[in-house]
């Protein structure tokens, strides 16, 4: 995989290139600051992005806006979004335009290689990758939309993973289930909250967003 | 001033000129008051003494007719003096003190109530800060008569007005006066001499009269030593408390970082020595302990970053106020709804204070209040910048302290209501309070800002 790497601290960018590199992907681009993030992206065309979400020269969310302005450019281009804190509001811009490849992690995320890798991967084939730290604030708050209440504890449990990203397989590991057991899940999950049958992606990422809006503003 | 090359009699010449005109501003300024009420209580007294010129009656009635016609007189005088004092005494003040920060140097600063902004109130009034009024416009246009009825500053302008008139007036249009006088007795070719000795007089008067602005201004045209000492008390009050919370604050950082982070950080690198030593004899506990040391490098992470965030909240240095106000919304455990009119980001202090009584408040609303929804709206407009919390609670905040009717009162002193109040007011903002007992229940914040 060809990979864009925009980080401002020395030390994490050359920590995150090495990373991505021991697991056998090239680095076509390692940036510091938010304008050439953006230039990066749109010339490089990576198969994935990683980039930080506080970069120069505003150290505001200048990294957040680059990606996000990226994809408007390039539709659907997979963005793995690293943040010190996460923030229920920047995973909402995020999946805005429902196409995936979408992935917002805390940094710490890193100190564990191989699920950081994972993420990266699902990213890079369109999936989410919601870090668990959003996922679990959403779980936190009662529910007040219909749909959702509609849904039992386990199909829940399951939209919950779904949101992290996670592939069915991966659920099915998780939960301790059958494959089988969580795609019979999945199709009665799109059924409750009226998701038709489109490309499979597209519905996961519409899933996660009707649990977003069920359970936020 | 450019005289001191000038020969004398040049430089006699300028000071003179420059004390005429002086003179000639101070009386203008000083003098509308008797102008208007002068020719008021003349007129005024020969009106009333008309109507019993020709009266024929005992003394006493007599006594009694000339006692009314002179409280008549006073009433009319009176009137016409309020009326001068009401509609130019700020303006004639005004002028006064530019003269003498001006000519003198003299500081004088007053301090006139501000208008305050009006509020929209959950029970559909418009507050001003001192009433309620039913519509907008009128709230409005009494804030200003309310400002103006209440300001000890426009008091201490009347009082002017008439100090000078007896003093300051005198001094400055006596050498006016004498040129006047002089002048016209040099048309009387009899007079000659004694118009003459008057005009000199008072051009030699001229540069000397008008300077009685200088003491009696200095004392009535500033702002009243009472106030400035209630003033000074207040902010010192502010001052300790600010100080007080900010000690607070660096100790509880201090400990966080002493207790958690540092120590974890420590735990970290003795894991790691241990490690080194052990991953050739054990490799399977190295990696044990080393797996160990990971994780506590993650928790001395989450720490660290939960202290950031109460000193300041990442969202809100990323994307200021509106939207760290949407994020605390979306964290919330009840539904809240934010709006907001606010086109840019206030000065930072500001920022982080309405921040902090926002989520202080949207704490509150969400424990206390057993409430269902919550709105937040944020509304910037003459210069102030509001943030207002609303929820359909049970209400009844600070009901011992609200007098009947709902009318918004001082919070209970030791509240987290009464810590908004004092933090708001070191920004010389204000936190006003509409919760009448069952609800529902709207908080206010307002401060004074510029928008970058």
């Amino acid at each position: 995989m060809r990979v864009v790497v925009a980080e401002d601290l020395f030390l994490l960018r050359d920590g995150l290139v090495r990373l991505v590199e021991a697991y056998g992907h090239a680095v076509v681009a390692a940036v510091g600051s938010g304008p050439e993030t953006l230039d990066a992206l749109l010339i490089h065309r990576p198969d994935v992005a990683i980039v930080d979400v506080r970069l120069p020269p505003t150290f505001s969310d200048e990294g957040l806006q680059a990606a996000l302005a990226a994809r408007r450019e390039i539709p659907g281009l997979p963005v793995l979004i690293l943040s010190q804190h996460v923030e229920q509001l920047y995973a909402r811009e995020l999946l805005a335009d429902e196409r995936g490849g979408i992935g917002y992690q805390l940094k710490d995320r890193v100190l564990d290689a191989d699920q950081f890798t994972d993420a990266l991967d699902r990213v890079a084939h369109g999936g989410t990758a919601l870090d668990p730290t959003v996922v679990a604030k959403l779980l936190g708050r009662p529910a007040r939309v219909d749909p959702l209440a509609a849904l039992t504890d386990r199909e829940r449990s399951v939209l919950a993973l779904m949101a992290e990203g996670l592939s069915n397989a991966a659920i099915a590991t998780r939960l301790f289930l059958s494959e089988g057991a969580i795609s019979k899940y999945t199709t009665s999950i799109f059924a409750k909250l009226g998701i038709a049958a489109a490309e499979d992606t597209n519905r996961r990422v519409r899933a996660v967003l009707a649990y977003l809006d069920g359970s936020g503003g | 001033m450019t005289g001191t090359a000038e020969v004398g009699p040049l430089r006699w010449a300028r000071a003179v000129g420059r004390g005429l005109y002086r003179s000639v501003v101070v009386t203008g300024v000083t003098g509308a008051l008797p102008a208007v009420v002068v020719p008021v209580a003349f007129f005024g007294f020969r009106f009333a003494r008309s109507w019993s010129t020709d009266l024929s009656a005992p003394l006493p009635v007599l006594a009694l007719v000339y006692a009314g016609e002179i409280a008549m007189t006073l009433l009319w005088t009176g009137a016409a003096g309020w009326f001068v004092v009401a509609f130019l005494g700020r303006a004639l003040s005004e002028a006064a003190r530019w003269a003498a920060r001006r000519w003198l140097g003299a500081s004088v600063e007053p301090q006139y109530n501000p208008v305050l902004p009006v509020t929209r109130m959950a029970t559909g009034f418009w507050w001003n800060g001192y009433a309620y009024h039913e519509s907008q416009r009128e709230a409005r246009r009494r804030a200003t008569l309310d400002a103006r009825r209440r300001d000890p500053q426009l008091r201490r302008d009347a009082l002017w007005l008439l100090v000078a008139a007896v003093t300051v007036l005198p001094a400055a249009a006596a050498p006016l006066a004498c040129l006047a006088a002089g002048g016209y007795l040099l048309t009387r070719p009899d007079l000659l001499g004694y118009g003459l000795t008057l005009c000199a007089a008072g051009l030699a008067a001229a540069p000397f009269g008008w300077r009685l602005l200088g003491p009696v201004g200095v004392r009535l045209l500033g702002g009243s030593r009472r106030s400035m000492d209630r003033r000074v008390e207040e902010l010192e009050a502010i001052r300790a408390d600010l100080t007080q919370t900010q000690a607070a604050e660096l100790e509880r950082i201090e400990r966080g970082l002493h207790d958690g982070a540092q120590a974890r950080l420590v735990a970290l690198g003795m894991s790691m020595g241990a490690a080194e030593r052990l991953v050739d004899q054990d490799p399977a506990k190295a990696k044990q302990i080393l797996a160990q040391a990971r994780s506590s490098s993650a928790a001395a992470l989450a720490e660290l970053r939960s202290l950031v965030r109460g000193i300041n909240p990442p969202v809100l240095a990323e994307r200021g106020l509106v939207d760290a106000v949407r994020a605390l919304a979306l964290d919330a455990a009840l539904p809240v709804e934010v709006r907001s009119t606010v086109p840019a980001r206030p000065e930072r202090p500001v920022e982080s204070a309405i921040y902090f009584a926002v989520a202080e408040l949207l704490a509150n609303a969400v424990k206390h209040a057993r409430a269902s929804r919550i709105e937040i709206d944020l509304d910037y407009g003459e210069r102030v910048l509001t943030a207002t919390v609303t929820d359909d609670g049970v209400g009844g905040i600070g009901a011992a302290a609200t007098e009947p009717g709902g009318t918004p009162s001082a919070p209970p002193a030791g509240s987290g209501l009464a810590g908004i109040e004092r933090r708001m007011a070191a920004f010389g903002g204000v936190l006003r309070i509409d919760s009448p007992v069952g609800g529902p229940s709207r908080i206010t914040v307002a401060v004074p800002c510029e928008l970058s």
